[in-house]
Order: C-alpha cells, then sequence, then structure tokens
C-alpha cells in the first residue's frame, strides 16, 4: 500500500478514534447505572439519597466502623465527602475503594458490597511500576522482532535464522 | 484493569499455546503483545489529563474510550497502516491481543458484580463478572508469572523437541 493511502487512512482512523471520544464522553453519564462523580457535583448527593449505588473514592479517613472516603469528578475536584458504613476489608488513608450500597442521607453511605481496588497509595505505586514494566518488555520484543524499513517509512519484520523469511514463514522452528 | 505486565505475559502465553496446534512466527506473537496494551493506552491521561485534550481540541472529550472495543478496534486498524505489506494479519494480531486483555479485565472485581462497559459502542450492557481479581494485588501478577513460565518450560523442552 502506498505511503499517501496509509497517511489518508491513518488520518481517518485518527478521525474517528476522536469521534469515538467525544460521543463516548457526552454519553457516559447517561448509560452508567450509578451516580458519576460530574452527576454527584452539579446535582448534589440529595438527588440519590435512598438509591442503592456503586461508588469509587479516595479513603480520607479510617476509624474501627466508618471511613471517609472523597469521590471526584472529571476534574479532580472533590464532588462528594461521605463516610461508609460496613467496611469489613482493611483499607488506609490514600487508598481506594468502590463501594456498593445504599446511600442513607447526603453524607452516609451504609457498603452491602466493598472491594479494595488500592489498600493505599503504596498499592498504586505498585500497580504503576510493574505496568510501566510489561510496557518496556512489549516494546523491547517487537523492536526484536522488527524493523524500521527507511524506505517505505514503515515497520518490517526482521529476517532471523527462526523466521529466515518472516513475508513467508509458516513454521517457527 | 490488570497491570499491563500481567496482560503483557498472559498474550505470549497464549500465542505460544496456540502455536503448538498452529505455528505462529514470533513477529506475530510480538504484535499481539503490543495489542494486549493498546486498551490501557487510556492511561496517557496520568500525563496528559482529558482537559487539556478538550482545551485543544474544544469539545468534551474522553479518552477513556481507547479502553473499549470499539477504541481499540479503531487502534489496531491504526497500529496495521504503519507495517510494510502485512495489514490484515497485523490488525487481526493486534485485536487478538486486545481482546485478551478485555477478557483478562472483564472477570475482575465490581462491587455490584457487573463488568464495566467495555464493549460500547456495540452496547453499555455490563456482563456480570465473577470478581476474580483487583489489580493492585501481587497474586495477580504471580498467577500471571508462573503460568508464562509454564508454557515457557512446555515449549522448549517438551514441544520443541518432539
Amino acid at each position: 500500500m502506498r505511503l499517501t493511502s496509509r497517511i489518508i487512512i491513518i488520518t481517518t482512523l485518527l478521525v474517528a478514534l476522536g469521534g469515538v471520544s467525544v460521543h463516548y464522553h457526552t454519553t457516559y453519564d447517561e448509560n452508567w447505572p450509578h451516580p458519576t462523580g460530574d452527576q454527584l457535583q452539579e446535582q448534589g448527593t440529595k438527588t440519590f439519597v435512598g438509591e442503592r449505588v456503586l461508588l469509587f473514592g479516595e479513603v480520607q479517613t479510617v476509624n474501627p466502623d466508618v471511613i471517609t472516603i472523597h469521590i471526584t469528578d472529571d476534574s479532580d475536584n472533590v464532588a462528594a465527602e461521605l463516610e461508609v458504613t460496613g467496611i469489613e476489608d482493611r483499607v488506609k488513608p490514600g487508598g481506594v475503594v468502590q463501594v456498593y450500597g445504599v446511600l442513607e442521607s447526603k453524607t452516609k453511605l451504609h457498603a452491602g458490597r466493598t472491594v479494595v481496588v488500592n489498600r493505599d497509595p503504596s498499592a498504586t505505586i505498585y500497580k504503576l511500576g510493574v505496568s510501566v514494566v510489561g510496557l518496556v518488555l512489549a516494546v523491547a520484543y517487537f523492536f526484536r522482532q522488527w524493523q524500521i524499513d527507511f524506505q517505505k517509512l514503515a515497520f518490517k519484520p526482521r529476517t532471523t535464522k527462526h523466521d529466515p523469511e518472516p513475508e513467508e514463514v509458516h513454521n517457527r522452528g | 484493569m490488570a497491570d499491563l505486565l500481567t496482560h503483557v505475559l498472559l498474550a505470549y502465553a497464549g500465542c505460544t499455546i496456540l502455536s503448538w496446534h498452529r505455528p505462529i512466527p514470533t513477529h506475530w506473537i510480538a504484535i499481539t503483545m503490543v495489542g494486549s496494551i493498546l486498551p490501557d493506552l487510556n492511561r496517557i491521561t496520568l500525563i496528559v489529563t482529558n482537559r487539556t485534550f478538550e482545551a485543544f481540541l474544544g469539545v468534551p472529550f474522553d479518552i477513556d474510550a481507547l479502553s473499549t472495543l470499539g477504541g481499540t478496534v479503531l487502534l489496531a486498524g491504526i497500529g496495521s497502516m504503519v507495517v510494510t505489506n502485512q495489514h490484515r494479519r497485523t490488525f487481526a494480531a493486534l485485536l487478538a491481543g486486545a481482546l485478551s486483555h478485555h477478557f483478562i479485565d472483564g472477570v475482575k472485581a465490581y462491587a455490584d458484580s457487573a463488568a464495566g462497559t467495555w464493549l460500547y459502542p456495540i452496547t453499555w450492557a455490563r456482563h456480570p463478572t465473577p470478581s476474580l481479581y483487583v489489580s493492585s494485588d501481587p497474586a495477580v501478577l504471580v498467577a500471571a508469572v508462573s503460568i508464562t513460565a509454564i508454557v515457557i518450560v512446555t515449549d522448549r523442552y517438551v514441544i520443541q523437541t518432539k
């Protein structure tokens, strides 16, 4: 395929990707079955009192029977601060939890079920660090198997003793 | 999401197992491993926020669309355009990697027992999830490393010596 054709197709796909990202943003709140951070910011928690909701929040304080969480909107501004009871798992301030339960008042939620996403800030760092290792591994393995063809401005498979003619080979051994 | 290392290792292990039935050249395994990271490209928001994209483009924008089926199909399409002449195979390999990512993420824990909206734009429906893991649990990576190690050893010392 000619370079011009590839550039046209890539541009078209990038525009489509932008369109999908805009549509996803504008329709997410009405399709997600629970209050989002943006909805809590705009309407307040009062609108949802009495409803069974799933919320994601960062843990602020931890006491024996109750924790306090912050739910943020898309701009990372705090949309709601809730006292959550019924937490059975261990969690520390700075951790992230999912809580599923009834919003009993504007500031209180009783969790019927909880998932601790990150037990504390170190869990977030662990996840990011391991993910960077995975990214480096995938990219390194890719460049071990592929190289840039500067004439065609595209990647082509490297010729190796395992894959003497990558365009035609059908057997790894 | 599970951590990226888990996704990449399991994509490699999956390709290796499939190659026992029908040999897969290693450069296609590499493409599949890259495909397995596509749905997590939304993590670019750790560097550039949605608000920055919105300010630049002038429209509301959510980069999380990249971690949906629709987003990854388009990303696989873009990826298939940066190789010389094997566009359809590259697209299939990237998409296979991305689908393995979606499958693994589809069984992670949600407190309401329903998975995320990754099937967008086909549907906003959330399928039930068995809530098998949370991604910050090191046991997930231990399992992925163990599975990959067993597959590599089996491949080297059992399959290739036949």
